[in-house]
């Protein structure tokens, strides 16, 4: 058998293996922590359930059965890709997702791809330049990297939905709704990225291979575009791949800031509620997105550059 | 609705965030003022004109209404929820039984009239002809058993509606539009608990056919119907025609006046605020109480504050198991040793009304003759505990009892209601009658199982909106503690006989006479005894733009009954 495609099978069956290991620690750690399921599945703490509910209640969500008997039960249902029914919607899990997951990804693609190609244009445009237009660039990136999406996303809706009444502050209907959540989610991680990116650079631009460019009679925009890049982006797709799986947090802040629907307002609200299989149907969801990303990151760092060996 | 250790966080720094700029023109202290709550304030009553429940002249057809709140509600199925949204949305999708009137007494809705027996375990309902479900469906005995029935199958999961009708026995069809139903005891709330939003009547036939379905394609017989939802986004509803069975006491005649509601669900209260502000919705559920005096000041906003029914909010709730609560000279001195106002500023921006007694001032039979027994006095607070035999003080000025320093740990979870600042207030005013309180703040499951459980000596928050006095039996009576089997809301394990008799006797009684002495005195034995400290009203805030007309109440919930509303020009 050709041993990338060998490779590639291996990292997927390591990957059904991370996702077995974050089923089983979400299933314990939401199982031992205090709270009883079967009152949150009857409203919480502003409910008073009779004796026959609860009882029935136990014994259909079979939370009268010992954890362990539990936890066979539901890795069984879990290898039919059942995820089963969320206790505080009373619907499917994989159907409350599949609603939901639409608007997270639309928002973590875009914030995703736009501070790519911040960073990018960023980067090359002040990688080498003068003292003063670096360390002015540097020291907003400093102040973005380190500012909170909330912090940004509290100041963009002040200047463009309050005060010049530009973009809508709330909703996923439209487009015009999507930018700001996007520049809230994009601008911290622009930030980072560029630093890398540019750190990188700067060390490439040193590089012989370089001069050597130069030598040639390359304009200064051809070296680095077409040479000085190309290296520096293999880091760079490696961070942003992690930066897009961690995307699905930060989407937590700004779907509520932004009233926006998503896998991130599903969750903290499950949390809140102790539902128990929402909250490991999506922290699945998410062990499978990183999984994902972490092969398509080797994919495209091997295209990329083909001495980077798929791991 | 609370939340986990990280969720509170983030929206603990967003709520401050959005809070700065109304709290920067607030007085640096609290100054004792009556806050200025809608209704006519004569002494410690509060009473609401009737102009407030019932159309005064016919409105206005046509136009979109834009309305935003903080939360989803998850599921349109009312019986299976105990979310507090459902008091307004279940008047937009389906009706009840009865209705209140403007004095809280009971009146016809899809129920004509009614008669209860001698012993007060039957009641015939004679239902209105003429009423149909969505779907088409008639609305007549047999639908209204099936509800009931929904109510209280277990498969329904009911956190609320079930519990409120337990007494029901059975139900018989005498006949298409004569109801009866049979309870195990007398029961007397019966009637104002069927007029409650969570009790609104289902399409039989959705509830034998497809229960699972009501969740996200209810039908009810309301004057909306849904059109369409979308989780944690919105939803819209829109007018049904040939609807014409409004509660009687609304006035309303009809159909609704609005084309459309189109609902948002906007959790961050600043954008509640802003949004309304700048036109782009019309009505917000939710007024964020700190943005309540810009909305004031508006010319173009109209600002409306409401009492609840019902329970008011507590700051603590008392183990009286456990020391040092199991004496009452230490809770009596704890609950008059608490600003009450302080509180009320913190959470309420000086909108909410503070409250030392049990009653909420709008329910029937709410007795102010105790409402000052429990009233913040230092004083008489120290005076207690010397009685007590804290009569020492320690090193750091504790007050001690045979080596013993006087204190205990707050159990509390982190709220709008019940903030970390709430619970540092608290501490302070308890310090200085050398009381030592130590907070425990913790995600509301384990908050909630150790409440179930008597796993502690005091806890911060709660409250419970009824539409009834029979709330304090909820509260307070020894049944409501929670065992083995039952969950009930008595979480500090009260149990008193004397208590017990009075509440359990208003439950046998209908004689409005009785009633009222039997109310009197539990809420007279409540002071007394001193179970829990009540601290404040429980708010409805909503705001509205002034173009919106014909803002009524619900009588049962004091929230905005959203079918008469209306438009006096259409949206720029």
């Amino acid at each position: 058998m050709n041993t990338a495609l060998r490779k590639v099978l291996w990292r997927l069956l390591a990957g059904i293996g991370v996702l077995w290991g974050a089923a089983t620690l979400t299933f314990l750690a939401i199982n031992l922590s205090a709270g009883d399921p079967a009152l949150a599945i009857l409203g919480g703490p502003e409910s008073m359930p009779t004796p026959e509910m609860i009882v029935r209640v136990r014994a259909e969500y079979g939370l009268d059965q010992p954890l362990i008997v539990q936890y066979g039960h539901y890795i069984a249902r879990l290898a039919q890709g059942d995820l089963g029914e969320s206790y505080r919607l009373r619907i499917p899990v994989t159907r409350a997702i599949g609603a939901q997951i639409g608007a997270t990804v639309q928002l973590s693609i875009c914030a995703a791809l736009i501070a790519v190609i911040l960073s990018v244009i960023s980067a090359i445009t002040t990688a080498k330049r003068s003292p003063w237009v670096r360390s002015l660039v540097s020291g907003s990136e400093l102040v973005l990297s380190s500012a909170p999406s909330f912090v940004i996303g509290i100041l963009l809706l002040l200047v463009f939905a309050f005060h010049w009444h530009v973009l809508p502050p709330s909703g996923s209907g439209s487009w015009q709704s999507l930018i700001l959540p996007t520049l809230a989610l994009a601008l911290p991680i622009a930030a980072v990225l560029t630093q890398v990116l540019r750190q990188e650079l700067e060390d490439i631009l040193d590089q012989p291979f370089i001069a050597m460019a130069r030598a040639r009679g390359m304009s200064e925009t051809g070296v680095r575009l077409r040479h000085a890049l190309r290296h520096a982006l293999v880091p760079l797709v490696t961070l942003a791949g992690f930066v897009f799986a961690s995307l699905l947090g930060g989407a937590v802040v700004v779907e509520l800031l932004f009233s926006r629907q998503g896998i991130g307002r599903l969750m903290l609200d499950a949390a809140n509620a102790k539902d128990v299989p929402m909250v490991l149907g999506i922290t699945l969801l998410a062990a499978a997105i990183y999984v994902a990303v972490n092969l398509v990151v080797d994919l495209v760092n091997h295209w990329i550059d083909p001495r980077v060996k798929p791991a | 609705m609370t939340s986990t250790f990280f969720g509170c966080a983030l929206i603990g720094v967003l709520f401050t965030l959005s809070a700065c700029s109304p709290a920067a023109d607030a007085p640096a202290t609290p100054v004792a003022q009556a806050p200025s709550t809608d209704g006519i304030v004569n002494g410690d009553l509060i009473s609401y004109p009737a102009s407030d429940y019932h159309e005064e002249e016919p409105g206005k057809r046509g136009g979109t209404l834009r309305v935003t709140t903080a939360a989803d509600t998850g599921t349109f199925d009312v019986h299976a929820i105990s979310h507090g949204n459902v008091q307004w949305l279940g008047r937009v999708l389906y009706d009840c039984l009865v209705y209140q009137d403007e004095e809280g007494r009971v009146s016809p809705w899809l129920a004509k009239s009614w008669e209860v027996s001698e012993d007060g375990r039957t009641y015939t309902f004679h239902l209105r002809e003429g009423v149909t479900f969505s779907d088409g469906e008639k609305f007549n005995a047999q639908a209204v058993k099936i509800n009931l029935e929904h109510m209280r199958d277990p498969a329904t999961k009911s956190p609320l509606a079930a519990a409120y009708i337990a007494p029901y026995d059975q139900g018989r069809v005498i006949d298409e539009y004569t109801f009866q139903a049979t309870l195990r005891e007398p029961y007397s709330p019966f009637l104002d608990v069927l007029a409650q939003s969570w009790l609104g009547m289902i399409s039989p036939k959705q509830i034998l056919e497809a229960p699972k379905s009501i969740a996200e394609h209810p039908v009810g017989s309301g004057p909306f119907v849904l059109q369409s939802y979308t989780r944690d986004q919105g939803a819209v509803f829109t007018r049904r025609p040939g609807y014409d069975w409004s509660p009687p006491v609304t006035r309303h005649r009809g159909e609704a006046y609005l084309d459309r509601i189109e609902l948002s669900f906007v959790p961050e209260a600043m954008i509640r605020f802003t949004s309304l502000q700048a036109g782009q919705s019309d009505l917000t559920l939710d007024a964020p109480p700190q943005n309540a005096k810009a909305i004031r000041a508006s010319t173009d906003l109209t600002l409306r504050s409401r009492i609840r029914k019902g329970n008011p909010f507590r700051s603590l709730t008392f183990n009286v198991e456990k020391a040092p609560f199991d004496d009452v000279r230490v809770r009596r001195a704890v609950a008059k040793g608490i600003d009450r106002e302080g509180l009320a500023w913190i959470i309420g921006f000086g909108e909410y009304r503070v409250k030392a007694d049990f009653l909420a001032a709008n329910t029937r039979y709410y007795d102010p003759t105790y409402k000052d027994v429990l009233a913040y006095d230092v004083k008489a607070a120290n005076a207690s505990l010397d009685d007590a035999g804290w009569t020492e003080r320690d090193a750091q000025g504790y007050r001690t009892r045979n080596g013993e320093r006087l204190g205990a740990t707050l159990l509390a979870t982190e709220s709008a209601s019940f903030s970390s600042s709430v619970a540092v207030a608290i501490q302070a005013d308890l310090k200085k009658l050398g009381f030592e309180l130590r907070i425990e703040l913790l995600p509301l499951a384990q908050v909630t199982d150790r409440r179930y459980a008597g796993n502690f000596q005091v806890m911060g928050g709660g409250y419970w909106h009824t539409n009834t006095p029979d709330g304090l039996y909820i509260l307070y009576h020894s049944d409501s503690i929670t065992s083995e089997k039952r969950i009930g809301q008595n979480g500090g394990r009260f149990r008193d006989a004397e208590l017990d008799r009075l509440l359990a006797a208003a439950r046998r009684s209908h004689d409005p006479a009785r009633l009222e002495r039997l109310y009197s005195k539990a809420q007279q034995r409540l002071a007394e005894q001193v179970p829990v400290v009540p601290s404040f009203e429980s708010h409805v805030l909503v705001a509205y733009s002034n173009r919106l007309a014909g803002v009524i109440f619900d009588t049962s919930h004091n929230t905005v009954f959203l079918p008469s509303l209306w438009l006096q020009t259409e949206a720029k």
